[in-house]
């Protein structure tokens, strides 16, 4: 297993080990994803039980151990990931690191089975909590909106697919078609593994993983050959507007943008250009929507780092609809129009920048960084020091030029009832 | 060229320099090395509760609407028509500020502008600007934030629960108040209660990151200095006078449940507790969170059972909240199955009581905990809010850390018997 990247800063008193099985997802393999992450992170062959596996987990100091699942723009990534306290500073210097990199191990390749399937039973109630969590997700207003808008702004496409899956799809699935999705998902996955904390003492973490997981890693898949369909730039010639009743005081609008014909050289025009926009107090939308006019106390606009669309959401009384969404869209001309102070385009760079230094405070964040720009530049030179560079090159005309590009599709509104 | 009293912890590595400027403010130096980032923060001991106290100008006790202090922190952070969050990120820096029952912060986190954020901190916090204008137009940013709130199923459980429990405790109040109480918050008031409250011997300066502690304290009182005219020949500031009554623990309402357009159920139980202070809060933190994880966590049979009957997904939770001025336990979960949850964790409550403490699991779960201290140095947090605890109890800094190792089985066997039906209040929210 040649994917292997480590991060190592002495700063750190623990080491965060990921395994990512990242993949191209249909409808019905992204609506198995969730439920199969939940199965495999409940038990395993050798810890039967989510009580079998806490047990052991702290009698490693507490080791946190998580399955995850997260879409990378249409790719679906299921991360298995555990932290454990580097040697140095457990009482006695105990070692954990190989009973971790072999729990890894047992979690993902020697599944609990019951005859050749997963356990009926397991299954079952994780098809429920599973079910449960996707109906959940209406209770937050700001969080349903967004993820509402990414579904009607890229609709069949997998980035646009609820991360949980779809609700009568995740009814019908069996253990039978489990266990294939399962197969299917630790053979045609690519692969990546990222190493991060303080690695002292762990200078040959990688022999030591190869040789646990021994020759069950596949890197026969490069991330390039990963098909799946995407309409990128798929661009409509008018704004449609939605609208979803729910019983609730505030309203949630949201407005969703594409951009025609983007290609990656662009991503750090279109970075500033959100910050501008939305991403910031200093931005546009706050200054106006909050400060100015007292429409919203939440007001942002969010940039997608795998997927060239914007999303906007303002949490609005009803009454002031009309108004909030003009004031919105004045912003999105202005800057299309160039309509961009100084004090704005250098402040969202700053920011900009600022953010990038503070992923190294983290070693979580310092490996998603790694394992996020690898699948977005399809190799693994992107630094954060270059990223600030690409940051600080970009002008006040790259940023008029991109804005071009931008298009609203659409317009959501999750409302209280009419008239009241 | 300071006094300083340092505290040091062995398992985290870590030192916080604290020391009083001569106005009377203190500043916690909280040392983390290595890493890029800096915390700053400035605060008071000043929360929502405080809303009944004498104003410090007239010397008359005065009652203000619910919700100012929050309100205040709105305009604080705010300088002539410009939001502190944009003056700070314009300098590349985040910032925020929160108020909770007790107290207020205003921080910033920075890597490459530690000085001159400590200099706009300072500026913001000293120079007041209030306006019947700005006044106005905050009510309607304040007023989406009420309402985002009020749609939000977990808040409002957790505040049914608080309410429930308090009768007359002003802990009972939403923070931010009411649409109809922040309407009568004017300039007068704002400045009543900021001359009252922000005082610096009400007020602490906490810093944490990797950063030269002289040189640190030295920007913090210089830049205090250029606002404090009488800054070196100060005398004592008169205590200020606050009115908080704190409860017995008869409840208010045993049930509260609200109706709301949602799908998933919350539940919310309460037991209130009696007030305690100093290190007998960080002792019952402690025993609450080792309570968590011995009948609650993931580890538990009481977990297993529930969650394979489709009652819960996640564990439910098991939280001490306690201060100077209230105590009580808060247990919460979603729920499809509300109603039974409900009585399995009574029932459960009630039976574990009685039960002998399992000794091997008891030692476990401090293995864990250990290990979780270290983990939590990695994230930079965790420090504040320790040191923000300890300043708000009256505690030593690290001290949490000498609870957990103290605890004993006899300690958790005493605090459960504790947990009587007779002071335990339930909250639920469920569909329309």
């Amino acid at each position: 297993m040649s994917n292997i990247y480590k991060i190592q800063d002495e700063k750190f008193k623990s080491v965060y080990l990921a395994l990512n099985f990242i993949m191209p997802v249909n409808k019905v393999e992204n609506s198995q994803n969730a439920l199969l992450g939940s199965v495999l992170g409940k038990a395993c062959d050798k810890y039967k039980s989510q009580k079998e596996i806490e047990e052991y987990l702290y009698s490693l100091y507490g080791a946190a151990f998580n399955v995850n699942i997260e879409k990378l723009g249409d790719l679906y990534n299921i991360e298995f990931k555990i932290e454990f306290v580097n040697k140095k500073f457990l009482p006695g210097n105990v070692d954990v690191s190989n009973e971790c990199i072999k729990f890894l191990y047992d979690i993902i390749y020697n599944p609990y089975l019951v005859g050749k399937n997963f356990d009926d039973e397991i299954v079952l109630r994780e098809k429920e909590s599973i079910l449960n969590r996707i109906k959940e997700g209406k209770d937050d207003k700001l969080r349903y909106s967004v993820q509402k808008m990414e579904e009607i702004l890229c609709p069949g496409e997998a980035f646009g697919m609820n991360l949980y899956g779809d609700e009568e799809i995740v009814k019908e699935v069996t253990s039978e078609d489990l266990y294939k999705r399962y197969l299917d998902v630790i053979n045609n996955s690519y692969i990546m593994i990222l190493v991060s904390g303080n690695l002292n003492g762990y200078e040959n973490i990688e022999s030591k993983i190869n040789e646990i997981f021994e020759n069950k890693l596949n890197d026969n898949i490069s991330l390039n050959s990963l098909k799946y369909n995407t309409s990128n730039n798929r661009i409509l010639d008018n704004i449609e507007e939605v609208r979803e009743m729910q019983d609730t005081t505030q309203s949630v609008l949201s407005i969703g943008m594409r951009i025609k014909d983007f290609t990656m050289d662009e991503y750090f025009a279109f970075n500033v250009y959100n910050t501008i926009l939305g991403g910031t107090p200093s931005s546009k939308l706050f200054q106006n929507v909050r400060e100015k006019e007292s429409l919203a106390y939440t007001v942002r606009s969010r940039y997608y780092r795998f997927k060239p669309i914007f999303v906007i959401y303002a949490g609005i009384q009803l009454e002031n609809y009309e108004k909030a969404k003009k004031v919105i869209i004045e912003q999105i001309e202005d800057i299309k129009n160039g309509k961009i102070s100084d004090i704005e385009f250098e402040s969202a760079k700053e920011s900009l920048l600022a953010d990038l230094l503070e992923w190294n405070d983290s070693k979580i964040a310092l490996a998603k960084m790694k394992m996020t720009n690898i699948v977005a530049f399809l190799n693994d030179d992107m630094t954060i020091e270059k990223m600030r560079e690409k940051i600080r090159k970009v002008t006040m005309q790259d940023v008029i030029d991109v804005a071009q590009k931008v298009s609203v599709q659409k317009i959501f509104l999750l409302g209280g009832e009419e008239n009241v | 060229m300071y006094n300083f009293d340092i505290q040091k912890s062995q398992e985290l590595g870590e030192e916080t320099y604290v020391t009083k400027l001569r106005n009377g403010l203190s500043v916690y130096i909280c040392k983390k090395e290595g890493f890029n980032k800096k915390i700053g923060m400035y605060g008071t001991k000043y929360g929502s509760i405080m809303n009944d106290f004498v104003d410090i100008n007239t010397n008359k006790r005065i009652k203000v609407p619910d919700g100012i202090a929050h309100f205040l922190e709105h305009k604080l952070f705010e300088k002539e028509g410009a939001n502190a969050l944009d003056l700070f990120s314009k300098m590349g820096v985040s910032s925020n500020a929160y108020t909770s029952f007790d107290h207020t912060v205003y921080y910033f986190e920075t890597i490459e502008k530690f000085d001159e954020s400590i200099d706009m901190l300072v500026k913001l916090i000293k120079e007041p600007y209030f306006t019947d204008e700005n006044v106005e137009k905050e009510q309607g940013i304040i007023g989406q934030e009420i309402s985002m709130y009020d749609d939000d199923p977990g808040f409002m459980v957790y505040f049914n629960a608080l309410r429930a429990m308090y009768r007359e405790h002003p802990v009972r109040i939403d923070i931010a108040g009411t649409i109809d109480s922040i309407s009568h918050i004017d300039k007068e008031l704002l400045y009543t209660c900021y001359n009252t409250f922000y005082s610096p011997q009400n007020m602490f300066f906490l810093v944490v990151g990797d950063v030269d502690v002289e040189d640190t304290v030295k920007r913090i009182e210089d830049n205090i200095k250029k606002y404090e005219k009488d800054y070196d020949n100060l005398s004592e500031n008169d205590p200020i006078e606050k009115f908080i009554e704190l409860e017995d623990r008869n409840i208010c309402k045993k049930e509260i449940n609200q109706k709301m357009d949602i799908y998933m159920p919350q539940l919310c139980i309460g037991y209130k507790l009696d007030v305690v202070k100093k290190d007998e809060i960080l002792k019952r933190e402690t025993i609450c969170s080792m309570i968590y994880d011995m009948y609650f966590s993931k580890l538990t049979n009481f977990f297993e059972k529930e969650y394979s009957e489709g009652k819960i997904i996640e564990p439910v939770s098991f939280d001490y909240e306690g201060s100077k001025y209230f105590s009580h336990i808060i247990i919460s979960s979603s729920t499809t199955k509300l109603d039974e949850l409900k009585e399995d964790i009574i029932n459960y409550i009630n039976k574990i009581k009685n039960e002998p403490i399992d000794e091997n699991l008891f030692n476990l779960i401090k293995k864990k905990k250990i290990g979780n201290i270290i983990f939590s140095s990695d994230n930079l947090n965790v420090s504040y809010r320790r040191v923000i605890e300890s300043i708000l109890d009256d505690t030593s800094i690290y001290q949490d850390i000498e609870e957990l190792k103290n605890i004993t089985t006899d300690d958790i066997k005493e605090f459960l018997q504790m947990l009587d039906e007779k002071y335990l209040v339930i909250s639920s929210i469920t569909k329309k």
